[in-house]
């Protein structure tokens, strides 16, 4: 009878009923919402740690990652690389010579990291030929080509066509220079490599450190993002005089960065909730009130105070069931539509400040499927709580007060 | 004779701290089996006050009162919630019934807080509404049927469960006087047919008359009690 009457209280006031609902579905739903942001966000990010600057796995001498000195080569690369291909795990697999350095143009100076590449399979792993913005991909014919970034192009005022000078070590520790002339402009969601990552033809590179046939990166891409522990692992074992590393170990601050968003997302969860929670605590109160007659008169013929709170408690509860399903669907719907279609952010006119922080801003938001029956709970469990404020209130009621109303 | 009610010496004080006020003032009251009685005064004069306490929705200041013998004023209040509920039946001014129930329902609801069995309700509803004459109404809410229909149904509910007595504090003061003059009459033919004890207040002299014990009140004092009076007649 208790369950029935709760039932038929909730038709009384439509629209407080409807209200409440909607509050639970909009807290589901934006819930939700903010968490598929952010693991799209996420895992856009990474994706293009992953597709476009470390790869999944990459292998490098010991002790060359210390310094980067051109000393620390990967000897006979090309038959590791051979034999890495043959793996079943492995997409793609491509060799960098690397070298730290300085690029100097008529207007001044800055440090880079300079990539010697093999074009055709570099667009494999980094899709470096996709970022172009200006100019052409390598001319495997010419010698001296160099693609630089956009924000490094603006910096050091310098265009397509331009020359600029190559300054940097070769392993007897002996000052090299080299003139390049810019091939390309790209610009990648990644401002900070933009700035410091030139790219050069391997051949160039290794002609001038004297280093050929060796090189010292090998990237590797693989199928399946879940794939790279074991793969790693395995890598390990084979070329134990190698070192491998997973995109996670060679890119520390997207991992932290992952759980940092995590953390955000929490505290915007329990600000939603807090919203939420303040609602129906409202809205229950003032229903509450309204029947302080109806109440106490129930108490007075001696309907006991679990049965009142019990009363107030499934109201809530019947219309966060009905509210949920809502909640849950147009999430869905709104979630897989975008999932789709892409969420444009730059409208928002932030593109710059997500590049800053190597985000793109095509937005994939994904349904948080392993957090749902979390954030299930967390709302229903926030509506029940919040619910117990006006039950008990209802609870605390004395007959005698209530019936002088 | 068989007493249902006995308060002794109670009193119920507001204000205690600035100017105190007596609502019930040292009050004695004695009631039978199957009496009828009317509580009788203006407006303030302390007959709510006086019920609740009786009712056991209030605590006297002073005094005790014995409801078939068992001390009221030392239960808890989650105790006098059960004891209210298998043992007195409430009738208020107004506002009685639970407005998304039937009036069936209505009267069910206290049958179901007391586990009665489907089949044992359904008679008793039936036999109830019979009485009230309202058999035609069982199953339309409250808000459409008139203020003393709904005070039959209130009453019915009262009786539902058999209970000790029934307090009914003015069932009568928001009706017109030809609903109140039914209500009456369905109160006396119920007190007859089930020998109930019926306490009700009033300040209207149709219902006084319709009593056949009339215990006056003034300031929370008893100035005149009809009960001397008529054993006198019947000795007579
Ligand atoms: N909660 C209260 N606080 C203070 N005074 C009260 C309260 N309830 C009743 N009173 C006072 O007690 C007296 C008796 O009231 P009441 O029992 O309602 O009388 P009646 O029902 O005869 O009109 C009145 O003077 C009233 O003002
Ligand atoms: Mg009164």
């Amino acid at each position: 009878m208790i369950l029935s009457i709760a039932w038929r209280n909730i038709w009384r006031n439509k629209v407080r009923s409807i209200t409440i609902m909607l509050s639970i579905a909009l807290g589901l739903f934006s819930g939700l919402l903010v968490l598929s942001l952010y693991q799209g966000m996420m895992n856009s990010r990474i994706r293009s740690v992953i597709e476009s600057e470390v790869g999944h796995i990459q292998l490098h001498h010991p002790k060359f990652k210390n310094d980067y000195e051109p000393e620390f080569v990967i000897k006979r690369g090309e038959d590791i690389l051979n034999q890495i291909s043959k793996l079943p795990e492995v997409k793609f697999v491509a060799p960098r010579s690397i070298s730290m350095g300085m690029l100097s143009t008529a207007n001044g100076t800055a440090g880079v990291q300079i990539n010697g590449v093999v074009p055709g399979l570099e667009n494999n792993i980094s899709q470096l030929k996709s970022k172009i913005q200006e100019g052409d991909d390598f001319d495997t014919l010419k010698r001296n080509q160099i693609m630089i970034g956009r924000k490094l192009a603006g910096k050091l005022k310098v265009r397509r066509g331009s020359r600029v000078v190559l300054t940097f070590t070769d392993p007897a520790g002996e000052i090299i220079a080299g003139a390049f002339k810019i091939r390309a402009i790209y610009k990648s969601e990644n401002t900070q490599l933009d700035e410091s990552y030139v790219f050069i033809m391997k051949n160039d590179l290794n002609r001038l450190l004297n280093i050929d046939p060796d090189f010292h990166e090998i990237v590797i891409l693989l199928h399946h993002n879940e794939d790279v522990k074991p793969v790693n692992q395995k890598l390990k074992k084979i070329f134990s005089s190698l070192r491998s590393e997973t995109w996670m170990e060679i890119s520390p601050e997207t991992e932290l960065m992952t759980k940092t968003v995590d953390q955000y997302s929490y505290i915007i969860m329990i600000i939603i909730m807090m919203a939420l929670a303040f609602g129906i605590i409202n809205t229950m109160l003032m229903a509450i009130l309204e029947r302080t007659r109806e109440i106490g008169m129930m108490l007075a013929l001696g309907t006991n105070r679990l049965r009142i709170f019990l009363l107030v408690l499934y109201e809530t509860v019947i219309l966060t069931l009905a509210g949920t399903p809502f909640g849950l669907f147009a999430s869905w719907l709104l979630i897989s539509y975008f999932n789709k279609q892409g969420l444009d952010l730059s409208y928002l006119g932030s593109t710059e400040m997500l590049n800053n922080f190597g985000f793109g801003t095509m937005i994939y938001p994904e349904f948080p499927k392993e957090k749902l029956s979390g954030i299930v709970i967390i709302v229903i469990g926030t509506a029940l709580i919040s619910s117990l404020f006006p039950a008990l209130k209802a609870i605390r009621m004395q007959p005698v007060d209530a019936l002088r109303k | 004779m068989d007493t249902v009610i006995d308060a002794h010496n109670i009193s119920k004080v507001y204000n205690r701290n600035t100017i105190p006020v007596y609502a019930v003032n040292n009050v004695h009251l004695h009631l039978n089996r199957g009496e009828f009685t009317a509580l009788v005064g203006p407006s303030g004069s302390g007959k709510t006050t006086l019920l609740n306490m009786i009712g056991g929705l209030d605590k006297p200041d002073e005094g005790n009162i014995f409801i078939n013998g068992q001390d009221i004023t030392a239960l808890s209040a989650n105790e006098l919630i059960d004891f209210r509920l298998r043992n007195i039946g409430f009738v208020f001014q107004s506002f009685n019934l639970i407005p998304v129930l039937t009036a069936k329902e209505n009267v069910e609801f206290i049958m179901q807080l007391q586990k009665m069995d489907k089949k044992d309700r359904d008679e008793r509803v039936l036999q109830l509404f019979q009485q009230i004459e309202m058999v035609d109404k069982l199953d339309e809410r409250p808000s459409r049927l008139s203020g003393g229909q709904q005070q039959r149904v209130a009453v019915a509910r009262a009786l539902a469960t058999k209970p000790q007595f029934i307090l009914a504090d003015e069932p009568t003061a928001n009706l017109d006087s030809k609903s109140a003059s039914n209500l009456l009459d369905i109160m006396a033919k119920l007190n007859k047919e089930e020998n109930i004890t019926f306490l009700f207040s009033t300040h209207d002299q149709r219902v006084i008359d319709r009593a056949r014990r009339v215990i006056t009140l003034v300031d929370g004092r008893i100035i005149n009690d009809t009960a001397a009076v008529s054993t006198a007649h019947q000795q007579a």
